[in-house]
């Protein structure tokens, strides 16, 4: 009779929540400071612009969703930001952001217009050997440069209150603790380390596209985005930066509405027309793309280097010139489909994880887990769908979603439906690729 | 080396030109003297201005660890710290850098000597 009350306060001693490690005691800090940390600005949060539903970066449909209150447009009823702080048009219709990255001196004309990159696989894609590249143009971190000091650059541009940007009044800087933790919950996210090309694809278009992107005679990709990643593929270069002709493209769409876009020199005061090479294993679900938002889909990404803007360029004549048929533009797009897929499963595999091995009492943190996992699936789905890839492992991920979103709303199948999700995800990457995860 | 190496260098060559420098250097001119993070301290000398060689465009820095004669080179940022005063900071010339006025100079050089790389200077107003 007493080995029930015994057993019920065992299983609630063993549920007790563990109290975290320092390193993740120090990530959850920064998770806390990136989403709710205002720093005494206006009102927006490093989590403003870098959406987490929105892999870390920004795009016009989230926009359109967002309340007229949003933090992201204190432009638009905020009277000592009305001008030169953000264009409001183009921020909506583009998701694009002011930057004076050139000086605050002029602000009517010296400004550029550029995307939100994403903040995934920073473990993998900021170093070099002349030092840390952040940002668009690798240079997006004053201070030391290194992304620890990237949150101090980022508050005095987009938190200020007004364009005076007096420390101490507009904002407040962050305090050493703050930027190690900001450091520790970016470098938290996404991969650790780049993929191992080529993988044992199943996907016969997938497959060519994987062959074509590390055909050095063809595609050329992986000269630049070695193994997918951010770093170039010779010469011990690093994470490095570029001139590939972006900003020679004809009609880019935020010039096409008649507002002021001046032209981004990139690298440096004057630019030197460079810019940072980015991840490609994420590009898929983090569009639009390149530093100024100028290509919709990743189809059109990948095309932008069969045309004259790129192959007139410096990096464009450098390797020769790209000439790919549309049918190996699409290959490629849906090779990096799959790779974005794949790695959405590894992460939503990882928060299913992390949640199946959380306490009773730690709800709330296996919550937090479980959106993620959705958030990554929904992704998925997404970026397989959008190429007509795979509809067996959409229909996996699918179940997957549904297990996980039952598991958020069960008290006692929470585990149950956990399993089910992560089997789903597993049996999803199966459809995909032949090698053991 | 073999041919596919010397294509590599040539390549990166092409592509890099000479931009090895780099940092966002716009938004430093905002942060008060002795603030600036990872720099501050390990990259940068505070202190005093006490000579000032408008001709050889040079200034001597007096601070804890002594006194150090700067050059300036012509393009050097100088910007004005007015947070003190609740002020937005200002871009600056060699003739702020006036005796007495409190000082950041943040170097070319890792060493943390020989010409500056920028300059802040606390400005009272």
């Amino acid at each position: 009779m007493r080995l029930i009350p015994c057993a019920i306060l065992g299983a609630l001693v063993s549920c007790a929540p563990v109290p975290p490690d320092p390193k993740q005691a120090l990530i959850e800090r920064g998770r806390e400071l990136f989403f709710n940390e205002t720093f005494a600005g206006n009102g927006r949060t490093c989590g403003t612009c870098h959406r987490e539903e929105a892999n870390f970066a920004l795009d016009p449909a989230f926009i359109a969703a967002l309340p007229p209150d949003d933090p992201l447009f204190v432009a638009e009823f905020v009277p000592a930001l009305r001008e030169n702080f953000e264009n409001p048009r183009l921020m909506r219709e583009f998701a694009l952001i002011l930057e004076n990255l050139d000086g605050f001196d002029d602000l009517p004309s010296r400004f550029v217009m550029r995307g939100v990159p994403h903040t995934l696989a920073l473990r993998t894609s900021v170093a070099s050997p002349q030092g840390p590249r952040a940002g668009w143009s690798g240079d997006g971190a004053p201070g030391d440069r290194s992304l620890r000091s990237f949150a101090v650059g980022a508050v005095i541009q987009h938190f200020t209150q007004r364009l005076d940007r007096v420390a101490g009044v507009d904002f407040r800087l962050p305090t050493d603790a703050e930027l190690d933790a900001l450091e520790a919950f970016q470098l938290s996210l996404g991969r650790g380390q780049d993929p191992v090309l080529p993988l044992a694809l199943k996907g016969a278009v997938a497959r060519r596209g994987q062959e074509i992107f590390l055909d050095d005679a063809l595609g050329k990709c992986n000269r630049c985005h070695a193994n997918a990643g951010a770093n170039a593929g010779f010469g011990n270069l690093g994470n490095a930066n570029f001139d590939t002709g972006v900003e020679n493209l004809p009609d880019q769409p935020a010039r096409l509405g008649g507002e002021r876009v001046p032209r981004d020199d990139g690298l440096g005061t004057p630019g030197d027309g460079t810019f940072n090479t980015p991840p490609l294993a994420e590009a898929a679900d983090s569009g639009p793309f390149f530093h100024n938002n100028a290509v919709e889909t990743l189809e059109g990404a990948v095309a932008f280097y069969d045309g004259a803007a790129f192959n007139s360029s410096p990096a464009g004549r450098a390797v020769g010139g790209i000439a790919l048929d549309a049918t190996q533009i699409v290959a490629v797009a849906a090779f990096l489909r799959v790779l974005n897929a794949l790695e959405n499963i590894r992460s939503g595999r990882e928060n299913l994880e992390s949640a199946l091995r959380l306490g009773y009492f730690e709800r709330q943190r296996g919550d937090a887990l479980l959106r993620r996992a959705l958030i990554d699936t929904g992704d998925a789905i997404e970026v397989l769908a959008g190429g007509g890839l795979h509809p067996r492992a959409v229909l996996r991920l699918e179940s997957a979603r549904g297990a996980a979103d039952a598991a958020r709303g069960s008290f006692f199948g929470r585990r149950r439906q956990l399993e089910r999700a992560t089997a789903a995800l597993d049996a999803a990457r199966a459809q995909m690729i032949e090698s053991p995860r | 080396m073999n041919r596919r190496t010397l294509l590599g260098a040539a390549f990166a060559f092409a592509l890099l030109g000479q931009s090895f420098a780099h940092g966002q250097r716009q938004t430093e001119r905002y942060i008060p003297i002795g603030q600036s993070p990872g720099v501050s301290g390990k990259a940068t000398r505070v202190g005093t201005i006490e000579d000032v060689d408008a001709g050889a465009r040079t200034f001597s820095l007096a601070t804890d660890e002594g006194r150090f004669e700067i050059a300036v080179p012509p393009g050097t940022r100088i910007w004005l710290d007015r947070s003190r005063g609740r002020q937005s900071a200002q871009s600056g010339d060699f003739g702020d850098l006036k005796i007495g006025r409190r000082a950041e100079v943040r170097f070319a050089q890792p060493a943390r000597k020989g010409p500056a790389g920028w300059i802040k200077v606390e400005v009272a107003e």
